[in-house]
């Protein structure tokens, strides 16, 4: 018996894996696939502190200005994108200095609380 | 013979032995890492020469595994008292170069001890961490020693200030001490706070994280919230310390200090041009807030956790006043679990020492949304409601712009106890904004439109003009004086003083069940 432990969508699961010898595979061998309840992340997302770091929508709401493009220079606190939501223009700011690595919302999208917006190398 | 003098140099000794308890090899190894000694530290918190060290011939009592040839006088502890601006404070402060600052039996007891004091005088505590837990070669005796301290810093609860500083390693039962404390401040990079360590992360739950990553001071002044402030060094950490003190009185007894301000009591027209006259734009409450205040001073606390709502202290013709104000600038100032949970235990803390309550309103809801729900907004968002109603001391509310729904009665209104609510022009107090309240309302209508954009629109402009105004909650006496943004501050001076002998008698209890 082997142990796993695989993540899926960011659900971690522990997955015991049997190895069968000697045996036709006639009939597939399942493995017990055994799920826990997923746990969160671990605070200041450590995964991303490597590479690019990801600007979420902190609420649900509608972009209503996409400040930047892929490729350009931001400093730290300079606005991203214009979110609204509970009736405010929210302004999104970047966490870090770096370049835009990617836009993933454009003008008029809705995005829920968690959504990617912006990601940044 | 033993003669007079010898007995002198015995002392002398043994008191140059206190004053360099861990060893210099130790002491340099604790500045290598960036870390002043305990007993820098306390000299640095205290006024000069003021300093008084109690217990420092205390030992260690364990015989097992080799401890008394580790033993050092003061066991690893430095406590006493000295003053803070002339001002009576005790103190603990552990040191680190003594068998790594571990807590035994005598080292809790010395604690202990000095907290007893702090309560029967009735002066503030801070004390200083910088431990690696329990010391376990003394087993159940250095464990009791937590729980003696836990339950002293729960008696003291409400009654004196108690402050925590991390200034080092603080792991496993050792920080539920600071967590009951009012306020805890932490060290970049050299000071850390978790339950269980990386190493037991790692091997239950495979997650790898380093120290700084699990419990660092940005963790808990960001995510957790369980940390209160955070500097580069520990010079910057003492004397804030001595600043957060400033502000608050000895014990629930007592009244703040006065602080003499410079402050005119004329307003400047800055405050004017601060909200701007879109509703849907944000702005900094800070600079509301320090427009008002004395000098422009303002201690905030917990900055950088659930920065929807800002508290802190501010002063008023030089006495100390708990502030909690919505921050439109982040998430648009809403009320969610973390701001809910922020805001009451301030305003605990403030009913608690007989500080008056100031906040100034601009919130348009609850944050909505799955997260929120099944995290226990429903209790989390009471929490608040309990604080400002169960609150006593002086209560005044500045209702800037919106004050929508649920969250207008948890903002300090004065269905919850305040004392005076004013509104600025700008307020709108309504159920909720004028765009839902419209597609609620005349719903109908609009659908069966032609131009149901156009209808939709003018039912808003409708709905606005009839309602998102401070003067419908102001003909039911919600709101005791819509008042001019220049006028702020003098109506705030005014009202503090005319509340300044009030007397609110409840029904006798043990205590309340806040939905914790």
């Amino acid at each position: 018996m082997r142990k796993f432990l695989i993540k899926v969508n960011g659900n971690q699961y522990d997955v015991e894996v049997e190895e069968v010898q000697g045996k036709t595979v006639s009939e597939p061998s399942v493995a017990e696939v055994k799920t826990e309840t997923p746990k969160k992340a671990v605070p200041a997302n450590p995964s991303v502190s490597a590479g690019s770091q990801s600007v979420k929508s902190p609420m649900p709401g509608a972009i209503l200005k996409v400040k930047v493009a892929v490729g350009d220079a931001v400093k730290k606190g300079q606005v991203l994108v214009i979110l609204e939501a509970m009736k405010m223009e929210n302004e999104i700011v970047s966490p870090t200095d770096g370049k835009v690595a990617s836009v993933n919302v454009s003008k008029g999208s809705s995005v829920n609380a968690g959504d990617l917006l912006v990601s940044i190398d | 013979m033993i003669t007079k003098e010898d007995r002198l140099q015995e002392l002398k000794a043994k008191k140059t032995k206190i004053n360099i308890a861990g060893g210099s090899v130790n002491i340099e190894k604790q500045h290598k890492s960036g870390k002043m000694t305990a007993r820098e530290r306390v000299l640095i918190l205290f006024d000069k020469d003021s300093f008084v060290e109690i217990d420092a011939f205390v030992e260690t009592r364990g015989h097992d595994f080799g401890m008394q040839s580790k033993k050092a006088l003061g066991d690893g502890v430095i406590c006493g008292y000295g003053t803070v601006d002339g001002r009576l404070v005790y103190t603990s402060s552990q040191d680190f170069t003594v068998i790594g600052g571990s807590l035994g039996e005598m080292h809790a007891k010395k604690i202990s001890n000095v907290m007893d004091m702090a309560i029967k005088m009735g002066a503030p505590f801070v004390c200083i961490n910088d431990s690696g837990g329990a010391r376990i070669q003394e087993g159940i005796d250095a464990l009791g020693g937590f729980g003696d301290i836990f339950f002293r810093n729960t008696l003291a609860s409400g009654v004196i200030p108690q402050i925590s500083a991390i200034m080092g390693p603080c792991a496993g039962g050792a920080v539920y001490s600071p967590a009951i404390t009012d306020f805890t401040f932490m060290i970049k990079k050299t000071s850390y706070m978790f339950i269980t360590g990386p190493d037991v992360v790692k091997s239950v739950t495979g997650e790898d994280v380093s120290s700084d990553l699990l419990g660092g001071a940005d963790v808990h002044n960001t995510n957790s919230g369980v940390a209160q402030f955070e500097f580069d060094t520990e010079e910057d950490c003492l004397m804030e310390i001595r600043r957060l003190i400033g502000y608050l009185p000895d014990n629930n007894l007592s009244d703040s200090p006065i602080v003499p301000s410079n402050s005119n009591n004329q307003e400047s027209a800055l405050i004017n041009s601060i909200v701007p006259e879109d509703v849907n734009k944000p702005y900094n409450m800070l600079e509301i807030i320090k427009e008002v205040v004395d000098d422009n001073n303002f201690f905030e606390i917990q900055e950088h956790f659930a920065k929807n709502i800002v508290i802190g202290f501010g002063r008023f013709n030089g006495k100390t006043t708990g502030i909690i104000a919505n921050q439109p600038n982040y998430l648009a100032g809403v009320l969610d679990i973390n701001s809910a949970d922020k805001g009451a235990r301030f305003v605990r803390f403030c009913d608690a020492f007989n500080i008056p309550l100031l906040t100034f309103t601009d919130v348009p809801g609850y944050l909505p949304g799955v997260d929120q729900e099944h995290g226990g907004i429903i209790r989390h968002g009471a929490k608040l409601l309990y604080a400002f109603s169960e609150a006593t001391v002086p209560k005044i509310n500045v209702i800037i712009r919106k004050a929508y729904g649920g969250a207008y009665i948890a903002m300090n209104s004065k269905h919850l106890g305040a004392d005076m609510v004013f509104a600025w022009p700008s307020a709108e107090i309504a159920v909720m904004g004028a765009e839902g309240a419209a597609n609620i309302v005349f719903r109908k209508e609009i659908a069966a439109s032609e131009d149901p954009a156009a209808v939709r629109q003018q039912k808003i402009n409708e709905y606005r003009e009839k309602f998102s105004n401070p003067y419908i909650a102001a003909a039911r006496g919600f709101v005791d004086d819509v008042i001019e943004p220049v006028e702020t501050r003098m109506k705030i001076i005014n009202s503090l003083n005319m509340l300044i002998n009030k007397r609110e008698n409840r029904q006798p209890k043990k205590h309340g069940n806040i939905p914790l």
